[in-house]
């Protein structure tokens, strides 16, 4: 017996049905995306690989602290927390379909803690479009906190009300550089490094609204490409060096800024140096020293605690506490050598579980927000694992959760930052 | 006589160039301190792009098929040699244990997976090259990924000052260990019994297996080799305090590979050599001395060489044109 | 599709199943079976090129990224209707397919393999150049989006008409001619046929499908262009697509399609490997031991099966 062609089609048919079926199985979910009776799945993106995989440490301690709060307090309203991560590789593109899959297939009740600006930017519109809250941007871009209410700028493209970030702003931090090298160089004479897309771009625009009439003191500027090879930024500084600058301003993610200041190290160079907080992690700089670099007092600044400087602060205790219960001995020795991204992660998904407490037992998406809109982490409240004094607050008319920051110089001695100065007010 | 004349005069003007190239370069770092800057790190880098670039063509020669996971081949061995370096390991003694397991890393992957597709169809080769590319990418993005590590500095990171100018030790370090490879591929198949035997299974595959030549064996062995350059490239490129060790270092190493692969003749083993050391300079100096040109036109730019360079002399720079019978 | 159309019946089952599908489909599902249709119009152009006159392109990604910015420009700048950018991709795409066909012509085998494979990373990287107007790495956002279910219809749409449109052109005198190329360049030229011109011809051709392709490459990621979208790496999934679907057969482009646009997204599920890096090595496993197992890809292995069935 022969089968002919139709009859092969129609088993094909039968078969492509059959399996269309199957996999639409558990699809259609009743009440609030991601939330069950005894958990919530909230999901983020994260760079594990790529350019950026330096922040991955980010991820990892969010994931241990929601692991830390689903074992000692049985989760929030006895829910607990699942977080789906998912590796974009810092590809905006790759975050498209990466936050489509989070959002339409695993149905979660929220994007919470995703890193990066642009991929934050690639992914905006869908998630406000579809009324899916985007929570505590692991990045400093402005737009986080500008246009939760009205399209303040042209760049917001409508307003964005579902979308808030968490930490203090990149044109913030690069004002208060301006004014510390405007304070510190008699003659300035500044070059700045940044990343070409809209990161980078965000932080030399600070630098220049802070450096006000003093902005023809930027006589070089170098930009770079994410994701272009590292050794590339040996050539932007020797250009930089070229041009005369005696104060260099590096507005980079980590694996560039190590190169950048390696470059000085190896050109016996040592121009007064303004590091973006994001980049100055202990792990990267003593990196930086181990191919070379002389970063001593290089300026950065910070805005969470340091396990290595403060161990003793209760919060830094807590968090010791948590890393060594994940039994992952990469992360803890990471932990025990100063990757203050932990510590981040940790602060992070602490406004995070305060946010999900105050939206209530039967949490909507639009009472998650409401709580993100209202933040009062101060006094008794205080965030943990942020600086000392510092507060995480939010209200109607002010979008931006952190907004302060204290100066930290390195020191070359102890291989370690230490901060000078009060606590800076760097709020809009 | 007759042969002397036309195909030969096409190698004797690309020779003329290049020795005009060279003494350009000489009488550069002579004058300029920036120059001599930028022509060390172009060599230096040239020789770790020649080097994969040699690994390309020495599996081109032998069967005439573009291993595109070449350079994801080498950031694996990179990884080894790190991991290595971990358990203990010196980084010289790592260095050593990783070449050994790059021949054999080769030598097996041409047995398990080129090997059944090679004769079939040079598009299924190709493919199957490919996928190795994304199983070796997704192994050490599996096993060492997202977390931050160094390899060890082979030859640190300071640098001579020599008359003002500066010149970085792992630049010279990386001209000097890849012409020790280099040298020694070179006399395995120049003065050996086994390079005698590889040659012909490349060259005239029918008429070496009639001469006793083990073909198949040869051609297992030529991957073995392609690799071990393929981890001097990638062990190399790590030794510039520059570079991060991200399971990504390779693919822009890959692409210049290939210009300097295309540059100097895919059938032409020191053209790949000359092409890398070309495009290397070629590139940094560009870079260095054109305000306009960031490096991060570089790879761009290497295309554009690759393009140009195929299009006026389609089988390379120092390769032979291929002339079909009717 | 040997010139031959395959059996009405064949053809009407397809069509009846694609009209079924996204009413029984989740919506997530449903815009996976869009990224399959966007495949197979670019695996169906790729395969005019590289089967039918063996010129291997690691490139057409590149063509995907033209037509994919077309559109996201048009829209954001023109707010130009959707449907009318896919035909302005296509048209663009056409000729620059045969811009680059024309030098192409000097270069055989492994030498176009590289000539293409610069094209797919520079392409890309020419956003940055002008990045004021093709935004660079912000990359570009559409001026509307559009829900799963309508890129679904119109990638599959654009299917239908594309492959009758395949179709026509491989039956006719310009198909015999291509064959002819890839079986034999010499023989061709001695039975007088103009090997550049039709070359070239099919040069143009599969970019302005694989343009069509980047259009609604770019619709199914909300609108957004963005170069990382168009890297060497979806260069190469068009050719793994082409040589898993073989030459010759409707369902061998369809497997193709499918193999690129449902497999990397499927295999998060399979319970050894649950995360992103063991997915690729499963694919990346997939795609070997398909290339091992079937060198002509499922085309050759239909060839087979019919052959075994009919005796």
């Amino acid at each position: 017996m022969s089968i002919n062609r139709k009859q092969l089609g129609a088993l094909l048919c039968v078969v492509v049905v059959g399996i269309a079926v199957a996999s639409t199985a558990g699809a259609a979910r009743q009440g609030t995306p991601g939330v069950a009776d005894h958990s919530i799945t909230i999901g983020g993106t994260f760079p594990f690989s790529g350019p950026a995989s330096l922040y991955a440490t980010i991820a990892y301690a969010e994931q241990a602290y929601y692991g830390y709060i689903n074992k000692t307090q049985g989760g929030v309203h006895g829910r607990k927390i699942i977080d789906i991560t998912m590796d974009d590789g810092y590809n905006p593109s790759t975050t498209v379909t990466d936050v489509k899959k989070l959002v339409e297939k695993d149905n979660v009740f929220a994007i919470v803690g995703s890193l990066g600006t642009a991929p934050g930017l690639a992914t905006w519109g869908y998630l406000n479009k579809h009324q899916v809250p985007q929570a505590l941007l692991a990045t400093g871009d402005a737009y986080w906190g500008t246009c939760i209410y009205q399209a303040k700028i042209p760049q917001c493209n409508g307003a964005k009300p579902w979308t808030i970030g968490w930490q203090p702003d990149y044109p913030a931090e690069a004002r208060q550089y301006a004014k510390y090298i405007l304070s510190h160089q008699s003659k300035p004479k500044i070059g700045v490094l940044y990343q070409s897309d809209d990161y980078g771009k965000n932080y030399l625009a600070g630098l220049m609204a802070g450096l006000g009439s003093h902005k023809k003191d930027v006589i070089a500027e170098q930009k770079y490409t994410s994701g272009s090879d590292p050794a590339g930024i040996q050539a932007h500084i020797l250009k930089l060096k070229q041009a005369g600058v005696n104060t260099v301003v590096i507005f980079a993610t980590p694996a560039y800024a190590i190169a950048a200041l390696a470059t000085e190290g190896g050109l016996h160079w040592s121009p007064l140096t303004m590091l973006n907080n994001v980049s100055a992690n202990r792990l990267f700089m003593l990196a930086a020293e181990s191919k070379g670099a002389m970063p001593a007092g290089v300026v950065s600044s910070t805005y969470i605690e340091s396990q290595t400087t403060q161990p003793n602060l209760p919060g830094m205790q807590l968090a010791k506490a948590i890393i060594d219960s994940t039994h992952n001995n990469d992360l803890i020795t990471d932990f025990n050598n100063g990757d203050n991204n932990i510590v981040y992660g940790f602060a992070s998904a602490a406004t995070a579980v305060d946010a999900l407490k105050r939206a209530g037992a039967n949490p909507t998406r639009a009472s998650f927000m409401h709580a993100l809109r209202s933040l009062n982490e101060t006094g008794s409240n205080s965030n943990p694992f942020v600086y000392p004094g510092m507060t995480v607050k939010t209200s109607a008319t002010h979008g931006f959760p952190m907004q302060q920051l204290k100066l930290e110089k390195w020191n070359g001695n102890t291989h370690d930052w230490k901060s000078f100065g009060s606590v800076i007010n760097s709020g809009h | 006589m007759e042969r002397l004349k036309a195909a030969d005069l096409g190698q004797i003007v690309t020779g003329a160039f290049l020795l005009a190239g060279a003494i350009f370069l000489l009488v550069g770092c002579l004058e300029s301190s920036n120059f001599a800057t930028y022509t060390v790190q172009g060599v230096g880098v040239g020789m770790t792009y020649g080097s994969l670039a040699l690994a390309l063509v020495l599996i081109y020669q032998a069967t005439h098929v573009i291993n595109f996971a070449q350079g994801e081949l080498a950031m694996l061995t990179t990884f080894i040699a790190y991991q290595f370096t971990k358990w203990g390991l010196s980084y010289w003694e790592a260095f050593s244990v990783t070449l050994a397991i790059a021949f054999v890393l080769g030598t097996v992957l041409q047995v398990t997976v080129i090997r059944p597709v090679q004769h079939r169809s040079v598009i299924a080769t190709v493919i199957v090259t490919v996928g190795l590319f994304l199983v070796i990418d997704g192994v050490v993005n599996w096993i060492w990924g997202g977390q931050f590590q160094t390899l060890p500095l082979a030859f640190g990171f300071s640098s001579w000052d020599v008359g003002g100018v500066f010149i970085e030790k792992y630049y010279v370090g990386m001209v000097v260990v890849v012409l020790v490879s280099l040298t020694a591929v070179w006399a395995l198949f120049r003065f050996t019994k086994l390079g005698l035997a590889m040659r012909a299974a490349a060259l005239r595959p029918a008429a070496a297996s009639l001469a006793g030549v083990r073909v198949d064996v040869m051609l297992a062995i030529g991957w073995g080799l392609a690799a071990v350059l393929g981890a001097v490239a990638g062990l190399m490129t790590q030794a510039s305090p520059l570079s991060s060790l991200d399971p990504a270092f390779m693919q822009p190493v890959l692409v210049y590979a290939f210009a300097a692969a295309a540059l100097g003749g895919l059938e032409s083993p020191a053209g790949a050599v000359v092409g890398g050391v070309a495009i290397g300079t070629f590139l940094t100096l560009l870079v260095g001395y054109v305000p306009q040109i960031s490096s991060d036109l570089q790879l761009p730019l290497a295309f554009a060489v690759i393009l140009v360079v195929l299009l006026i002399k389609p089988s390379g720079l120092l390769g032979r044109r291929q002339v079909e019978r009717v | 599709m040997r010139g031959r159309l395959p059996a009405l019946g064949s053809l009407a089952v397809v069509a009846v199943v694609l009209a079924v599908l996204p009413f029984v489909l989740s919506d997530y599902n449903t815009y996976l079976a869009a990224e399959v249709g966007i495949f197979f119009v670019a695996v169906l152009g790729l395969n005019i090129l590289t089967g039918y006159t063996g010129q291997i392109s690691i490139g057409h990604g590149a063509f995907m990224a033209i037509g994919g910015y077309t559109t996201a420009v048009m829209s954001r700048d023109h707010h130009t209707n959707l449907i009318v950018t896919m035909l302005l991709a296509f048209a663009f795409c056409f000729v620059v397919g045969l811009l680059f066909g024309l030098p192409a012509l000097r270069l055989s085998g492994a030498y176009l393999a590289l000539a293409t494979f610069a094209l797919a990373i520079s392409v890309p990287l020419l956003t940055d150049q002008w990045s004021t107007y093709l935004g660079g790495t912000s990359g570009v956002q559409s001026s509307e989006t559009k829900s799963n279910l309508w890129i679904y219809g119109a990638a599959w749409t654009a299917s239908a008409v594309l492959f009758l449109l395949a179709w026509l052109i491989l039956r006719g005198r310009v198909g015999r001619a291509f064959r002819a190329v890839r079986d034999s360049e010499i023989a061709a030229t001695a039975s007088g046929v103009e090997i550049g011109i039709y070359k070239t011809l099919a040069f143009g051709i599969s970019a302005a499908f694989c343009g069509v392709a980047g259009a609604l490459y770019v619709m199914a990621s909300n609108g957004f262009a963005q170069p990382d979208e168009f890297s060497v790496l979806l260069s190469l999934q068009l050719l793994i697509g082409a040589a898993v679907a073989g030459l010759g057969s409707l369902w061998g482009v369809l497997a193709g399609a499918a193999f690129v646009g449902l497999l990397p997204n499927i295999s998060t599920s399979v319970p050894v490997v649950g995360n992103d890096h063991g997915r690729d090595v499963v694919y990346g496993l997939l795609v070997i031991l398909v290339m091992l197992v079937l060198p002509g890809g499922f085309a050759g292995l239909l060839a087979r099966v019919r052959s075994l069935v009919r005796t």
